[in-house]
């Protein structure tokens, strides 16, 4: 590793296509003894190009259509990225782009384009586990050291991670069915309420009665961290159902209240589950206390209000780093990249793109986890 | 402007990976390898290979030229994000050929050209009607006369030689080029009827 690496990360692994360039300034030997003595990342640059609205009337992310737009924004998102940072590709030491899990057409533009570019600009290429890119995310905003237990949860995941180092990872439970973030969109459009859900139900919730419809904890009754929201969601479609039948609609209050339920069950079950997996992680390293989140459904706040007081009972540092750098992105992708780059790792043009590439290669595979999407 | 423009034609729109090396009008090389998978990994050390052979390397490139289908939604999609990331690296134009275009490089009008498409299906353009995915059987009932698309290698070759015409003129990013829209259904889940004169208090 130089003195100073610049790195271009590319991510389009569901419906956002983003680039970013990340530089990491390495410290003199006299440099200040922090976290991490070797080096600070700084983002120069992150562009994210939504699809929101190209999957708008249906209801959910189309796999086809993400593909299509993927294709043909994925090198002007990378453009964008070198203007932004003010640098030319001369100026880049290497390409790291997310080579899976996801959306296997959407993870191929992203690696082919990487692929030509690092052939075209004779650069070196590291493939990046999209997770991992979510799971190192602290480091590149808050520098904290390894080892710490990661809750990674989002539309698409939702997994407790023991984080050793860039390539070392211990997943401690997961969803075993959807993610809380498509129980939260499809909350949403049950109740017919914008996309992305998260903020639609954060926002009706404030005035809603989370006491009025219970709604169930789903694997609470049963030990270890694992997870699931696919019967949260049915439970609110039948509670719905029932209300309409009785007065052939929903009051605004009922919506509300329904919001306010359906949260405080997702902020039961999270707050339960990362204690567990916090006594878990604690009983293996007591003297490193740290508890980071990241994916967009930790910006929800009745959520990070519910883990930030588990993260307290057990006197444990909390991390959260800003909403966009949870949600997806490239700088966490180029950020992970220069970490491996560093560790030695790196890709040829075989580079393959992964619809799954579970993080943790050990564990069993989490039941039900062939539902759809990248959630093994 | 090189009298002997270097060109570098790919196409993966159907199962095989393809590509051609031009220097100007004359063929360097070319090469095919069949496959129903494994486009993406192959693709760029295949290239690369055609170029060693050949004694060039990446930055001897002049212009891409990429097939851009109809065929193989994912196939098609390999290869044009590869040649805009080829395109980007190497700061050179990338120049999008539709598979009809390349049948009909060189060849005597009037024709039809025409793109297998799996289950006896064709992609075809007819005499007064556009661009589409049809049954084979109406080709049966044409009267000129119906080309199909070359073997992989000399639809490569055609690829390169009209990206050589087209490079200079500032040629619009490829993009693939579908017949078909995307499978979606729209959602399924209705919104409920919101009550609103109806203060719970």
């Amino acid at each position: 590793m130089t003195k100073k690496s610049t790195i271009l990360g590319i991510e389009s692994s569901c419906d956002d296509t983003a680039a970013a360039v990340v530089r990491w300034d390495m410290h003199g030997s006299d440099a200040r003894s922090d976290a991490r003595s070797d080096g600070s990342a700084e983002i120069l640059s992150s562009v994210v190009q939504g699809q929101l609205e190209l999957h708008h009337a249906y209801g959910g992310v189309v796999p086809e259509i993400a593909a299509r737009a993927h294709a043909e924004k994925i090198d002007v998102v990378v453009k964008q990225a070198l203007i932004e940072a003010d640098l030319s590709l001369s100026d880049i030491d290497g390409i790291a782009v997310t080579s899976g899990p996801g959306l296997i057409g959407g993870v191929l533009s992203g690696v082919m384009c990487a692929k030509g570019i690092a052939a075209g600009a004779n650069l070196p290429l590291v493939g990046v586990n999209h997770l991992a890119g979510h799971a190192l995310t602290p480091r590149l905003t808050d520098q904290i050291p390894y080892p710490y237990l990661m809750l990674l949860v989002s539309g698409g995941h939702c997994q407790f991670l023991i984080v050793r180092g860039v390539d070392d990872f211990t997943r401690l439970g997961g969803t075993i069915d959807d993610a809380p973030g498509e129980a939260f969109d499809k909350t949403a459009r049950l109740l017919g309420l914008a996309q992305p859900g998260g903020p639609s139900i954060e926002n009706e919730a404030k005035s809603g009665d989370p006491t009025r419809f219970r709604f169930p904890r789903p694997l609470l009754n049963q030990p270890g961290c694992n997870l699931s929201f696919s019967g949260l969601k049915t439970a609110l479609l039948r509670t719905r159902d029932q209300v309409i039948a009785e007065k052939s609609g929903l009051t605004r209050i009922d919506r509300a209240d329904m919001c306010a339920g359906f949260q405080a069950a997702v902020v039961d079950v999270l707050s339960e589950k990362t204690a567990r997996a916090l006594a878990l992680y604690l009983a293996e390293n007591p003297a490193v206390r740290t508890l980071a989140v990241a994916g967009g459904v930790a910006a929800n706040l009745a959520i990070r209000g519910g883990l930030e007081s588990v993260s307290s009972g057990f006197d444990t540092n909390f991390v959260a780093p800003p909403l966009a750098l949870c949600t997806d992105n490239a700088a966490m992708i180029a950020y992970a990249g220069l970490e491996l780059f560093a560790s030695g790792a790196s890709d040829d043009m075989t580079l393959t793109a992964r619809p799954r590439w579970p993080l943790d290669r050990i564990s069993p595979h989490l039941t039900g986890s062939g539902k759809k999407g990248a959630k093994s | 402007m090189p009298s002997k423009p270097l060109i570098l034609g790919f196409d993966t729109s159907a199962a095989y990976c393809a590509a051609a090396l031009l220097s100007g009008e004359n063929v360097i090389a070319k090469t095919c390898e069949d496959m129903k998978r494994g486009q993406a990994e192959r693709l760029m050390p295949l290239l690369q290979g055609l170029l060693e052979k050949s004694g060039y390397v990446w930055q001897d490139l002049d212009a891409i030229g990429v097939g851009t289908g109809p065929g193989n939604f994912t196939g098609i999609r390999i290869s044009v994000s590869a040649a805009r990331g080829l395109a980007l690296g190497l700061n050179i134009p990338a120049v999008g050929v539709t598979s009809f275009e390349a049948i009909s490089h060189n060849q005597p009008s009037p024709h039809i050209s025409v793109v297998s498409a799996p289950r006896d299906q064709i992609y075809a353009i007819l005499p007064g009607i556009d661009a589409a995915q049809m049954d084979r059987s109406i080709l049966d009932h044409q009267s000129s006369p119906v080309i199909f698309s070359p073997d992989p290698a000399n639809f490569a070759i055609n690829i390169a030689d009209i990206a050589r015409s087209r490079y200079a003129s500032a040629p619009p990013p490829p993009a693939p080029y579908y017949l078909r829209t995307a499978d979606a259904a729209p959602a399924r889940d209705k919104a409920p009827t919101i009550l609103e004169n109806a203060p719970e208090l």
